[in-house]
């Protein structure tokens, strides 16, 4: 029993160690990620292909914290699904509101438009 | 815990004595976060909904928003996320004298994060004439943002707190799951902000 505990320890220890360096350089992939970003926006592309690519790197910038700093990586799967529920409802909360309020029909009413519907009802 | 305490050390990632195997601070705090996250989707949905559809008189966000200053604050609060992450780290090692320079770090960061935040509203507020109340733009845009802001104050009070409470000497290794739990808030924030930088103030710039 000594044996395996020993190792239990050791491996244990050696994670910890090595969770020092994995933390500095997600650290540093974070903020190469976010330059990236920042020079993304004044690419000449098209707008589809500019906001996709912004989409991309941050969502990989969220993974990488929710998996690492926030531990989700080594910790049970239960918490990411937890979490993942709420991030889920959010996202198609987010999505339902955008294509319902981005419809034609959803425009909001300018100055003259009032006068044209009571002209019609009239 | 009690399954490795034979071998000498705590598992942090797992607790026996739970029905989940997971601790219940840690499970409530994971509640919470996903709870949160519609409460800021809702947020954020509200402001790109106004600025698809922006009524007549809006000001171009592209001419009030600092690109620089957003950025420096974004680097900033993913630093203060990396000591955070070096905190959590150093308390499960038992390591208090790291633990405090890390919840230092981060406090410091978190200031200056909302330093600069306080920069841009009264920047935008008294330079850009855009206030909460002239403009769908400055609700939607305060609103959010003022939320984020409000979320990292109560951080940096938590961290503040959890400083202050490392020095009377009743916290340990086996107390770590409370500095997750502070650490589990901190990188939300974090992860919320790397949303909005994107979501509100990038795509301004497409």
């Amino acid at each position: 029993m000594s044996a395996p505990a020993t190792t239990t320890h050791a491996s244990g220890h050696e994670l910890e160690q090595s969770k020092f360096w994995i933390f500095v350089q997600i650290a540093m992939l974070l903020a190469v990620i976010t330059g990236l970003e920042l020079v993304t926006v004044y690419l000449p592309f098209m707008k589809w292909i500019l906001i996709s690519a912004l989409v991309i790197l941050s969502t990989v910038k969220f993974m990488f914290v929710i998996f690492y700093f926030m531990h989700l990586r080594w910790d049970k799967a239960f918490c990411t699904i937890l979490f993942f529920i709420g991030l889920v409802l959010a996202g198609g909360t987010m999505w339902a509101l955008l294509k319902l309020f981005g419809a034609e029909a959803s425009k909001p009413l300018t100055l003259s438009a009032p006068a044209a519907i009571i002209r019609t009802v009239a | 815990m009690s399954s490795t305490a034979a071998a000498g050390t705590i598992d942090h990632h797992h607790d026996s004595t739970t029905v989940t195997g997971i601790p219940n601070k840690k499970l409530l705090m994971w509640a919470f976060l996903a709870s949160d996250c519609m409460f800021f989707g809702c947020l954020i949905s509200t402001h790109l909904i106004y600025r698809l559809h922006p009524p007549p008189g809006t000001p171009n966000a592209r001419d009030v928003f600092s690109i620089e200053l957003t950025s420096f604050s974004t680097f900033i609060l993913l630093m203060s996320s990396l000591m955070m992450a070096l905190a959590v780290n150093s308390i499960q090692k038992g390591n208090l004298k790291s633990l405090r320079w890390s919840l230092l770090t981060t406090i410091f960061f978190g200031c200056i994060f909302l330093g600069c935040q306080v920069y841009e509203f009264r920047n935008f507020v008294y330079e850009k004439h855009l206030t909460i109340t002239n403009s769908i733009l400055g609700t939607t845009f305060f609103t959010l943002t003022g939320t984020h802001g409000l979320h990292v104050l109560i951080g940096v009070i938590w961290l503040t707190a959890m400083l202050i409470y490392s020095f009377t000497g009743r916290l340990t290794e086996k107390d770590s799951i409370d500095v997750e739990s502070m650490g589990l808030y901190w990188h939300f924030v974090d992860i919320v902000w790397i949303v909005i930088f994107t979501a509100v103030y990038l795509l301004e710039y497409i």
